[in-house]
């Protein structure tokens, strides 16, 4: 097998530094959507709720071994430090590095499996071919059974792209910027065109091989984790509105299964780029992963959360409590009877609880003190939802009121969250008005001095 | 009230189980226990394990609940609270007695309070299950047999064994099991196997590292080292996702 030689040989250790340097802001670091048993002779096996290995400093998980198969790049994409204008130290691994770490760092248990991208080298097509020819490797010498991620590379050649669906778990082609305008402003060797090309074909490619699975079970899967893409957010001057409604169609229409936003690191100085005064737009991000997650898993729909007229998230309440206080027609709802479909949208009420509630009223009547146990986060509920009619604590259905207590619950409510008592309210009543006087304190009031 | 004195063993709560059904015990009036303590005007029954029992009751969960629950359950007796064998065994009575739906799980009436309790034991070994199968770390001695120290708070080696077996058979690998003194052994190609810290003793392995195992641990290092974003550090989430007891076995914080 060929592969390009560098000039001067560059030990492991630098290499790895720098290509996982430049792999960093990938985000797509998930090693679900299989569930593969060890076949009793080669290395691996595949668990379909992924797995997670270890957790850098930044809280991201590392779940897979995440690396560029080289970082020299003949593109020039403003946002990115692999760029070829930029003078960065280079590096290219050779397929069988790749394998024998991979296979040394798996049998240690520290990856679930490889996440293998790459800068373009020379040509889209001949990039492709150097990464199907290392998965080729670690699939078929090394005989690596665990998960691999691989980048379909736009433009490449469409039979390079179905012979790695094979041998791949998880595809995904980035669509870097949610909207073309920005993609041709910030990456002007990328084209929308050539992005989506790959992802349809992959879309395709997968239809195709569930007609075949059902004719023939031992026919090769193809791409059986799925594909998922990424955007960069803060980039460009899209709005909320605008990603969230890119990423509702690229689930509808591509069938993704996942969509990861990554707020903008600026690591390149360029005019065209925003200047970002308080770090990257991390609180943006989380609240689009929020809306992300109503998308697929509750229901919603994009319009429902944002509109024209309102195209950005609220700063202080997520994208669920939001809905819920623009919503109080809707509510309370009662958990003893609500469809499970109706319990999904109420704030503090998950995906597992809402399970959990319809399992558990069938042979009993819920009530606050049930809801806690079964994992119900009152503190966000108990203003939508009546237990046999009854609310938690006499609270008002009142959109200012609620929000108040929304974004500050942990002072404002009055009553400790176990004691369910309702007391008189007395003029000494605050939010934090636990706290029985301590001695000290009594003596000083009795004797006038507080 | 009778109280079923039984070993913390599934063998031994089983049999308690056992005999608890055979004297057609009236469950509200039954407890079982794991510990000495004495109630007043209790009656107490010490039980010895018994193999053939255990595996009838294993068969009967089996058949009635289903495999998952069946794991549930066994999830829930490797925890190390004492009041487990109690909520197990009024969970498991629950479930015989009421009608249950085809769909419907043994834990799904969680506002019954040890059936609750059985289930967030379950839950809470469940996690950390899920949690060494990712952060166990292998290191390879100087004979090429990868070895692993770990320090759970639920007894769970042999559900990682078996998650280790099935990802890695041509693999030797010893999973030690620091908080109880137990080792889970698998030669290469065969059947894993537990073994006690006495037991091994008597065999000797060799406890030094191999060269290349030190040169793979530095490169996770710096792989680890260079895969964070400066600009997103954020050290109270990572402990959050990746609590400080489990970091002290791990070799990138070593």
């Amino acid at each position: 097998m060929e592969f390009l030689a560098t000039g001067q040989e560059m030990s492991l250790m630098n290499k790895l530094g720098i290509l996982t340097d430049a792999a960093k802001y990938d985000v797509a670091c998930t090693s679900s959507g299989v569930d593969r048993k060890g076949n009793g002779k080669s290395m691996g096996n595949c668990v379909a709720a992924g797995i997670c290995h270890s957790f850098s400093s930044d809280g991201r998980c590392i779940s897979l071994l995440k690396i560029l198969l080289t970082n020299e790049c003949v593109y020039d994409c403003k946002y990115c430090m692999n760029r070829c204008s930029n003078d960065v130290p280079r590096a290219t691994f050779t397929p069988q590095e790749i394998c024998t770490l991979t296979m040394e760092f798996y049998r240690r248990n520290y990856i679930e499996g490889l996440f293998l991208s790459s800068g373009i080298l020379k040509s889209p097509t001949f990039t492709m071919e150097l990464i199907y020819r290392t998965i080729w490797l670690l699939r078929n010498k090394y005989g690596f059974n665990g998960y691999i991620h691989v980048k379909a590379i736009p433009g490449a050649d469409a039979e390079l792209v179905r012979r790695t669906g094979f041998l791949a778990d998880r595809m995904s082609v980035n669509l870097e910027l949610p909207t073309a305008e920005g993609l041709r402003a910030l990456a002007p060797n990328k084209h929308r065109k050539n992005i989506l090309a790959p992802m349809r074909q992959i879309q395709n490619g997968i239809h195709a091989n569930k007609e075949e699975l059902v004719v023939y079970r031992n026919a090769p899967k193809f791409v059986s984790g799925g594909q998922s893409t990424q955007m960069i957010i803060g980039a460009t001057q899209e709005n909320d509105y605008q990603i969230l409604n890119v990423a509702e169609s690229l689930y509808q229409k591509f069938e993704l299964k996942r969509v990861f936003y990554s707020a903008f690191v600026k690591v390149n100085e360029d005019k065209l780029l925003p200047t970002l005064p308080g770090g990257p737009p991390l609180l943006r991000e989380h609240r689009l992963y929020q809306a992300d997650w109503l998308l697929r898993f509750y229901g919603f729909k994009a319009e429902e959360l944002l509109d024209e007229k309102r195209p950005f998230f609220n700063v202080l309440l997520d994208p669920k409590e939001d809905w819920a206080v623009r919503h109080l027609e809707q509510f309370p709802v009662e958990i003893n009877r609500a469809p499970y479909d109706t319990l999904l949208r109420v704030p503090g009420v998950g995906v597992k609880s809402a399970m959990r509630i319809v399992a558990a009223r069938k042979s009993a009547n819920l009530t606050f003190s049930d809801l806690k146990k079964i994992g119900v986060v009152l503190k966000r509920a108990m203003f939508f939802v009546t237990c046999n009619g009854r609310l938690m604590y006499p609270v008002k259905l009142e959109e200012d009121y609620i929000v108040r207590s929304l974004t500050g619950a942990k002072e404002r409510i009055q009553f400790g969250s176990d004691g369910m008592t309702y007391r008189q309210m007395s003029l000494f009543d605050t939010g934090s008005f636990g706290r029985e006087p301590s001695r000290t304190e009594r003596i000083a009031a009795a004797s006038g001095q507080l | 009230m009778l109280v079923y004195q039984c070993e913390d063993s599934l063998e031994g709560i089983f049999t308690a189980v056992y005999n608890a059904y055979e004297e057609k015990r009236e469950p509200a009036d039954t407890m079982l226990s794991l510990e000495e303590e004495l109630f007043l005007f209790a009656e107490y029954r010490v039980v010895e394990p018994d193999p053939d029992r255990a595996l009838k009751v294993m068969r009967t969960l089996k058949r009635k609940f289903g495999e998952d629950d069946y794991m549930r359950i066994c999830l829930s007796l490797s925890a190390p609270d004492p009041a487990k064998a109690q909520a197990v065994y009024q969970t498991i009575a629950a479930g015989l007695a009421g009608k249950r739906n085809l769909w419907g799980s043994l834990f799904d009436n969680l506002s019954n309070d040890y059936v609750h309790q059985a289930f967030s034991l379950a839950r809470g070994a469940m996690n950390e299950n899920c949690h060494l199968r990712g952060f166990l770390r292998f290191q390879e001695l100087e004979g090429g047999i990868l070895y692993s120290k770990i320090g759970p708070k639920n007894n769970i080696l042999t559900f990682l064994m078996a998650h280790f077996a099935d990802r890695f058979p041509v693999e030797n690998f010893i999973i030690y099991d620091d908080t109880r003194n137990l080792f889970g052994v698998h030669p290469a190609g065969g059947q894993w196997y537990l073994l006690t810290g006495t037991q091994i003793l008597e065999e000797s392995i060799d406890f030094e590292l191999s060269d290349r195992e030190r040169q793979y641990q530095e490169l996770f290092r710096h792989f680890c080292h260079k895969i964070a974003i400066k600009d997103r550090k954020n050290l109270k989430l990572q402990r959050n996702m990746l609590p400080l007891r489990f970091q002290e076995y791990m070799v990138e914080f070593n």
